[in-house]
């Protein structure tokens, strides 16, 4: 197995999660209320309005990382959610019913917020997890668009953002910060900068960072978000990011080929998919997943920005869309070649790859392959079946 | 036409539209387009002047989609592409896609690859419908639609055209809920199987021709009406779809009677009528939003879990079946708490999975009559 050099960023990183879900954890004690919300949610009002802001999806992927998403789920398939839904979604009801708690007990909300911008999984989830824990639940419907987020979406979603503010006013009681929200946008804004200029640095050949990284690093973007602590993680990274351009130290140790991958990783399998990638010499420098966190806002027009930023996030665009972001990006950061995760937990993006896959092939000239399995549930990976999937692909990547 | 020849015309309609839409389109001289079940306003095709095509699946050569999509997408949208690629939607010129899920959210741009048409929409419900704001987006989208039909005809819908329309398709649900009100009084001379497979059929036959055919069905059978056993258990059957139909004949051969459904299929699909004195579009839109609740609707409250009991309350059933179309995911959502409600409630309720092509009837067929020897039935085999 190919072992990356660690980051020293990863200390503070694990010092700033373990506050992080200490907060979580104090917050209820200092009556302050646990809002959870999902990755793709407009988590700047949920700051703004003084609540704590909780991901379940983070949950999820640690259930994953640490191979008991199984266990976890068959609590929840013994209530009648099949194994078919989404891994994160079986971990966290599984957790809710479970007497045993291997990654730590799921933070009790005290309401709930979905954005469906990702997904028809996540406000299901959240209905029912809303009704275990008999808290009340807002969501945030992000209707499909098309290239440009079109007027009639625009409208709907920023009637509903005041919706939302007008809820959190009236369960706090307090009138919302605006002040604090253009705050708490700069704080946002500027950690999604710092976050994805550490991505680009995957682009270098060779590169001193890659998805699997990324994967690792993401922690703090999607539940830091918002505030200081961010900002200066990932300042910290990109700074002994530099540190490891001058020194000459690359992600894997003998970079041949830059591969696009798509979406998720496989939690429970990132180091063997880590290192069987350096083995084929193969350095995965992008993916859309990690490049998620790429909001920018005009701290003017808050609102509409917020708008732009959730209602357009890619993943709510059709699939031709998709089809040009991930074109786009293979350009981008110099692909030779394309692996796309068919991942049976995740629909939205999933379902759609094998025809994207011929599309990107004949549109860019690049070998690509679609790989089956599911992000977070042992269950359904079978290590042959991925190498009888992958290794093609890698024999024609080194002819090609 | 007698009873027999209406019913056996709507079967040979449901069982294989082809030939008899291929008719219909030249008598007519008039295009098709077709939607997936079962939220999408077909007032609005029929108005543009267009022939409104429900597209309900199929159950041979699923395995021609899986090229296209994953074998854990839901059987009812795999079954409904593969019928598409194996050219029995030839006659179609446009497609609606309603999006209920993530699978009818992505399959739109596949079929767009796999089998292109001239028209291809999505209609974007809005996924919560308590607020101001579902309503106010419900409007434009419904006004979004209206335009790109009336773009794919070249001409506007007059609004008097939608208003005659609206009219029809109410007149057509009226009718078949008086079917619907007829079999769960008279099984024995409209049985469950005719019941469904009128309403299926409904979804393909033109409007004008069907409401004759149900009006000259309805007095056939009201003058023929004969009160039901009194020992037939009444039954609920709920779902996303019902499918196959073969469990119907099971549980008719246990002694039980339909008396309400929630399916797409089913009493969902003509459960309620857009109101005659509103603005048409509005009409259409308020339709929608107070229609019977469904796991992909309103994703906030699970109001479907009391609808049901209620339901069944009301209807004075003895038991409920949740047909489970596997992989359909908002419905497996709410399966826990859908029959926590009913047995709080006092129902007796059981789940059978389902899906289109390849369930084991053998063993539906088993299930089911241990459900209804345990609800008190008798079986006649
Ligand atoms: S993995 Fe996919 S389906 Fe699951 S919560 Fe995330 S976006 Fe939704
Ligand atoms: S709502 Fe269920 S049955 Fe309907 S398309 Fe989606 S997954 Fe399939």
């Amino acid at each position: 197995m190919i072992k990356p050099k660690p980051f020293k960023a990863v200390g503070l990183m694990k010092e700033l999660m373990d506050k992080y879900y200490l907060e979580g954890e104090m917050s209820q004690k200092k009556g302050i209320p646990v809002a959870w919300v999902t990755a793709v949610f407009p988590v700047e009002i949920i700051y703004a309005a003084g609540l704590f802001p909780y991901y379940p999806e983070n949950f999820g992927a640690i259930a994953g990382a640490r191979k008991v998403a199984d266990k976890l789920s068959m609590v929840a398939e013994a209530k009648g959610y099949t194994h078919d839904l989404c891994g994160y979604a079986r971990c966290g009801i599984g957790d809710a019913y479970a007497d045993e708690h291997p990654v730590g007990k799921i933070i009790k909300p005290d309401l709930l917020f979905c954005c469906n911008t990702q997904c028809g999984s996540l406000p299901k989830w959240f209905e029912v997890a809303g009704r275990f824990y008999d808290a009340p639940f807002f969501l945030l419907d992000a209707p499909q668009i098309d290239d440009e987020i079109d007027e009639l979406c625009e409208r709907y979603f920023t009637l509903q953002l005041k919706e939302l503010i007008s809820f959190l006013e009236e369960f706090t009681g307090r009138p919302f910060d605006y002040d604090r929200l253009k705050e708490v946008l700069r704080l946002s804004g500027e950690a999604c900068r710092l976050w994805n200029e550490v991505l680009d640095s995957a682009a270098l050949s060779p590169a001193p960072f890659n998805y699997f990284d990324a994967c690792i690093h993401m922690a703090p973007i999607v539940t830091w978000r918002g505030t200081e602590e961010a900002v200066t993680y990932y300042r910290v990274l990109k700074e002994e990011i530099n540190e490891r351009i001058k020194e000459g130290i690359s992600a894997i140790p003998d970079e041949h080929y830059k591969i696009y991958f798509d979406h998720i990783p496989l939690w429970p399998k990132l180091r063997w998919f880590s290192s069987y990638f350096a083995q084929h010499k193969a350095l995965v420098a992008v993916s859309q997943y990690t490049h998620s966190w790429a909001y920018s806002f005009d701290l003017n027009r808050p609102i509409e920005s917020l708008v732009e930023n959730y209602a357009g996030e890619y993943v709510n665009h059709c699939f031709d869309y998709r089809v040009q972001l991930k074109i786009d990006f293979m350009k981008k950061y110099g692909c030779d070649g394309f692996v796309l995760f068919s991942n049976r937990s995740c629909k939205p993006n999933a379902l759609g790859l094998y025809d994207k896959r011929k599309i990107i092939s004949e549109a860019t000239g690049l070998p690509g392959v679609v790989f089956e399995a599911d992000m977070s549930d042992l269950r359904f990976f079978s290590e042959s079946q991925v190498r009888a999937e992958l290794d093609p692909f890698f024999e024609q990547l080194s002819f090609g | 036409m007698n009873k027999a020849e209406i019913i056996g015309y709507a079967q040979r309609v449901a069982e294989e539209p082809g030939p008899y839409v291929q008719q219909w389109k030249e008598e007519k001289n008039v295009k098709m387009i077709g939607f997936l079940l079962t939220d999408v306003p077909e007032e609005l095709i029929h108005a543009a002047g267009f022939l409104p095509y429900g597209i309900t699946g199929g159950h041979s050569r699923l395995s021609l989609a899986d090229v296209h999509l994953q074998t854990w997408a839901c059987s009812f949208v795999r079954s409904s592409l593969a019928l598409a690629l194996d050219g029995k939607l030839d006659f179609l010129d446009g497609l609606i896609i309603p999006q209920t899920c993530d699978t009818t959210r992505m399959v739109l741009g596949i079929w767009q690859h796999a089998s292109p048409l001239p028209f291809l929409q999505n209609f974007r419900m809005p996924r919560q419908v308590e607020r101001p704001s579902a309503r106010h987006f419900l409007i434009g989208e419904m006004a979004r639609l209206k335009a790109s039909l009336e773009d794919f005809s070249g001409s506007e819908i007059p609004e008097e055209k939608l208003r005659e329309s609206i009219k029809l398709y109410n007149r057509n649900r009226i009718l078949l809920r008086r079917l619907y009100a007829f079999h769960a009084k008279c099984p024995g001379v409209l049985n469950a199987k005719e019941l469904y497979t009128l309403i299926r059929a409904s979804m393909f036959i033109p409007r004008e021709k069907l409401n004759k055919l149900l009006s000259s069905l309805l007095k056939i059978i009201e003058k023929g009406m004969q009160p039901a056993a009194e020992d037939r258990i009444r039954l609920i059957i709920s779902g996303t779809l019902l499918e196959p139909l073969d469990i119907l004949d099971y549980l008719e051969e246990g002694g039980a009677v339909v008396v309400g459904d929630d399916f797409k299929n089913g009493l969902r699909y003509i459960n309620d009528d857009a109101d005659e004195n509103s603005m048409p579009l509005e009409a259409l839109v308020d339709r929608q939003l107070k229609r019977m609740p469904f796991a992909a609707y309103d994703t906030v409250r699970n109001k479907r879990r009391f609808f049901l009991a209620k339901m069944a309350q009301e209807k004075e059933a003895d038991g409920v079946i949740l047909l489970h179309l596997k992989y359909c995911e908002p419905e497996n959502f709410d399966y826990y708490d859908n029959i926590k409600t009913l047995r709080e409630a006092g129902l007796p309720a059981m789940r059978i999975e389902t899906e289109f092509g390849t369930t084991s009837l053998g063993q539906m067929r088993t299930r089911v009559q241990a459900f209804l020897e345990m609800l008190g039935g008798e079986f006649y085999d």
